[in-house]
């Protein structure tokens, strides 16, 4: 075989292709691990600072005698010492004190110490956070809560936030703002070329070597064998390759933070020393500490490195990055085969047999799989993790909680609560706001429906004057943005200006306030929505009835059947086809109609009238749960795909895809 | 037909019946048209005496104002950035209309004259789309449009999303519409040497002119109304459109009900138009959708 025609085989293309996409994408881990790696050096320096610092808080903050130097003067004197401090803050969070800064915009309105001003309301949250979590970890006995605050300004600026005890209390917290300085990672560009390369030089060479001598060589399933084999091998070799980058450039990061230690310990000593406070004697490692504060035990209180434990946690993040590279491998092995096989060329001539069509549909199916498709995958992702506003930049992977969301959501029973006052309904209760968006749906729908028939049928009375315009006059509503309507609505039902109580009082009622009760709130709903869905049914009833023919009429006449007889046994059963899609289509709007809820009502009182997709908005936008909205929409989703499969049985609509 | 005046008479109580329910009917309109000719911002037309009496509140609840002032809309124009905002509407509407029908036409084509692998599949996607909760799209669709292509304040973001999100409808729609075009035309037309860029453009769209009328007036609507996505993508106040501007009207602290209803009429008198030209057949392309999905 000459070396073109080699080249052109499925099998040597795919090889090419699979060895490109996973090698790349390995690096692209790689990249990735690198900058975990450096990110997680420069936090643990700053956490290291930190810590240190805030042992010094500590001590003069128990000393709290007359002789204790002001923390100003610590914080000052430590940030001297530290270039890349940008400024250290001591808050005491118990009362609210801004107890130190070297930051000058802190020094208005007053230096510190003072009290905290309303626009530093998030240092006094994080205070009561941070000890909260202290809190709720030392009463569980389990680290749950993070008791250091990590907060990336920009690429090159941390802040940290560690909580400081006194008497076994924690009663305030340090926060350190640092730059930290950026070095490469090492490049792998080599190492990219040589895995790509080798297993295809290889397999060419195999190939050229076993021309002619072994029959068996050119059949396609031995070839795509050592396909398999070789890319197995150049993965292989580049994953081992990148893990031992990482490792070595961790055990030099360990030895920089080692120094780092010894040169803060010496630091602390001093300051103790010169202040004449009385700090803790350290004898082991207290400073180099996990989220939360747990001692990582690899950099020793000599400042010396714990092999083990170093070893440990090398280990820990090796098999870390390996299952990503498995599923990489996976994903290139699926290239191959798909390649090599011969599915890749069956769907390229596929493709081309129907070129015209796929041209035709492409720009359609392509914006749907961008912004329909992918969003609801997405959405789906986002429903299995706990992602909130204020974590949203994590890895979803470290956000993951599986069903949680489904379970909270589902399994909660609890709708009805027994207090003091009597049962009181929790309204935020799942099965509440499903309950209240049948009741909406199936309400909506028979006063559509009854409206809309019953207007038609009078409209449709023989001889009728007008009837047009009064046909053109119903229609309206219907015609109008819908957004409007409600907006109109909630003015008409303004409880000191609105018309419709001023019309009450006019026959000397009482002014009701329509939103503060579960069933008026309800109502306006149910009258807004009303208006705006009559005209649809009516219009369609319209059309239905004007293909009635009239002979059956006058049949039924000459047989003596009177007008009810007339309506039940031949009026309505020809408007079967027309009312049932008409009414499938309107339940599934209504079911999903967010502006009138959200515009008229907005839910209240307290949420007790939201329907399902409203309180899946409010749960995103007002609360901010944006994994839990998620789980939500799925669920509602789901409800709307099994009405989907029931209306689909009532209108066989699948043979109309055929 | 000629009517007898007897049967006229039995119509009275009817007529009478309808008159009502349609004074009922159109009353939030005319409230609406009388606050914005009122020429101020309260939500009542006369002022109350202290101890107002029937009289007195059946003239605040009449839809007919007590001075007659053109004050609210040219404020409303003029003062407001309002202007801007129906700009902005315009622009996005405008754009999703031709972006939407170009995009729902070709699908459409393919989905009713070629036979090819993934058709059916195609098509049912199209329609579960349909079913797919606005509210789990938001949070993505906010990640690629603002974060991911930058295009927060932009037309071309809300444009593209809305655009596509009104595909599947109209597709279905047109599907429905092109399968009753006979297949005769497009084989006489093969047959005088028409390419198949030439048949769609120069045949099938012009007969198909009342469905694309429809699908146009749908992408327009969807475009025009949209107040939700909008109201995520544009943060900043020149950005708006028209709907999300007209909500801070009556939202929020102030209440100038006065500028709502005049920008009420001014964006609703377009689609209402619209939508009396075109109703006959949005109405046939509603009820084909729902026969047939």
């Amino acid at each position: 075989m000459r070396l073109r025609a080699l080249l052109v085989q499925p099998v040597t293309l795919g090889l090419v292709l699979a060895a490109a996409a996973g090698v790349l994408l390995g690096e692209w881990f790689f990249a990735q691990a690198q900058d975990e790696l450096l990110a997680e050096r420069q936090e643990r320096e700053v956490v290291m600072q930190a810590m240190a610092f805030a042992d010094l808080v500590a001590a003069v903050e128990k000393a709290a005698q007359a002789g204790a130097p002001p923390l100003a003067l610590l914080a000052s004197e430590w940030a001297a010492r530290h270039g890349e401090i940008a400024a250290i803050r001591v808050v005491r969070a118990g009362d609210a004190l801004l107890l130190a800064s070297t930051d000058p915009k802190d020094a208005r309105p007053q230096p510190p110490p003072r009290r905290l001003e309303r626009g530093e309301k998030r240092l006094y949250d994080l205070g009561q956070e941070l000890r909260a979590n202290v809190e709720t970890n030392a009463a569980e006995g389990v680290f749950r809560k993070k008791q250091v605050d990590v907060a990336r300004l920009n690429r090159a600026a941390l802040r940290v936030s560690v909580p400081y005890a006194v008497g076994g209390r924690v009663v305030g917290f340090v926060q350190v703002e640092q730059r930290v300085g950026a070095p490469p990672a090492p490049p792998a560009a080599g190492r990219t070329a040589v895995a790509i390369a080798a297993p295809l030089g290889l397999f060419l060479l195999v190939a050229r070597l076993f021309r002619g001598r072994a029959p068996a060589a050119g059949r396609p399933w031995v070839q795509y064998g050592i396909a398999v084999l070789f890319l197995g091998a150049a993965l292989y070799g580049a994953a081992r390759d990148g893990l031992a980058d990482l490792d070595t450039r961790q055990e030099l990061f360990a030895a920089e933070l080692a120094q780092h230690y010894v040169a803060i310990k010496g630091e602390v000593q001093a300051a103790a020393a010169t202040h004449a406070l009385a700090v803790e004697a350290v004898t082991d490692n207290r400073w180099d500490v996990d989220d939360y504060q747990r001692p990582r035990a690899v950099i020793g209180g000599d400042g010396t490195i714990a092999r083990a434990a170093l070893a440990a946690e090398l280990d820990a993040r090796d098999t870390r990055v390996a299952r990503s590279l498995w599923g990489n491998a996976g994903l290139s092995l699926l290239v191959l085969s798909f390649v090599a096989l011969g599915y890749a060329r069956r769907l390229r001539l596929t493709l081309v047999a129907h070129k015209t069509a796929y041209y035709y549909v492409t720009p359609a199916v392509l914006g749907m799989l961008v912004l329909v498709f992918y969003p609801f995958a997405y959405g789906v992702t986002l429903s299995f993790t706990d992602t909130t506003l204020f974590n949203e930049n994590l890895a979803l992977r470290e956000l993951w909680v599986g069903f949680t969301n489904y379970l909270v959501i589902l399994g909660d029973y609890q709708v009805l609560r027994s207090t003091e006052g009597g049962w009181v309904v929790n309204y935020q209760n799942f099965y509440w706001t499903l309950f209240i968006t049948i009741a909406w749906t199936v309400c909506n729908v028979a006063i559509g429906v009854s409206v809309g028939l019953v207007l038609a049928l009078a409209l449709n009375t023989k001889g009728l004057r007008f009837s047009n315009v009064y046909r053109v006059l119903l229609i309206l509503p219907w015609a109008i943005p819908n957004y409007i309507t409600a907006l109109t609505w909630r003015g008409m039902f303004h409880k000191q200006y609105g018309v419709i109580n001023q019309v009450i009082q006019m026959f000397g009622g009482e002014p009701v306030s329509w939103f503060d009760n579960v069933f008026t709130s309800f109502l306006t709903g149910i009258a807004t929505n009303g208006w705006l869905s009559f005209p649809f049914m009516m219009v369609i009833t319209l059309g239905g009835l004007q293909s009635i023919p009239q002979d059956a009429y006058e049949a039924a006449r000459v047989e003596g059947a009177n007008r009810w007889q007339q309506f039940r046994h031949i009026t309505l059963p020809y408007l079967r086809p027309t009312l049932i899609p008409a009414i499938i289509i309107s339940v599934v709007w209504t079911f999903n109609m967010f502006n009138i809820i959200y515009l008229v009502s907005g839910g209240e009182p307290a949420g007790s009238n939201e329907i399902l997709i409203t309180q899946a908005y409010k749960i995103a936008f007002e609360k901010y749960q944006y994994g839990y909205a998620a789980a939500y929409s799925v669920v509602i989703f789901m409800i709307l795909m099994v009405y989907g499969v029931f209306q689909n049985r009532v209108t066989r609509a699948t043979e109309a895809i055929a | 037909m000629r009517r007898t005046g007897e049967e006229q008479r039995r119509h009275v109580a009817l007529h009478l019946a309808l008159i009502a329910f349609t004074l009922l009917a159109v009353y939030p309109i005319l409230w609406v048209i009388t606050l914005a000719f009122s020429g101020g911002q309260s939500l009542v037309v006369v002022d109350l005496p202290a101890e107002p009496g029937f009289v007195d509140r059946l003239r605040s609840v009449l839809p007919w104002p007590k001075t007659v002032s053109l004050k609210n809309f040219v404020d409303v124009l003029v003062d407001e950035p309002f202007g801007r905002w129906l700009l902005n509407s315009a622009i996005v509407a405008g754009a999703t209309t031709v972006l939407g029908v170009f995009l729902a036409c070709t699908a459409a084509y393919a989905f009713s004259r070629f036979r090819f692998p993934g058709r059916r599949s195609g098509m049912m996607m199209f329609l579960v789309s349909q079913m797919f909760p606005g509210t789990l799209m938001m949070v993505p669709l906010f990640i690629i449009i603002v974060k991911w292509l930058h295009l927060g304040n932009t037309y071309t973001g809300l444009v593209l999303v809305y655009a596509v999100t009104s595909i599947p409808f109209c597709v279905w729609m047109l599907k429905g519409y092109f399968d009753t075009i006979p297949m005769e035309i497009e084989e006489s037309a093969i047959m005088d040497g028409a390419t198949p860029a030439m048949i769609f453009f120069r045949i099938i769209l012009p007969l198909a002119k009342p469905a694309v009328a429809v699908t146009a007036l749908f992408s327009f609507m969807t475009g025009w109304n949209e107040f939700i996505l909008a109201s995520i993508f544009m943060e900043e106040e020149v950005a708006y459109t028209a709907p999300v501007g007209l909500r801070f009207f009556v939202g929020g602290f102030t209440a100038q009900w006065g500028y709502f209803a005049a920008g009420s009429i001014i964006i609703s008198l377009p689609v209402v138009a619209l939508f009396y030209y075109l109703q006959k057949y949005l109405i046939a392309g509603l009820t084909a959708g729902g026969v047939k999905g």
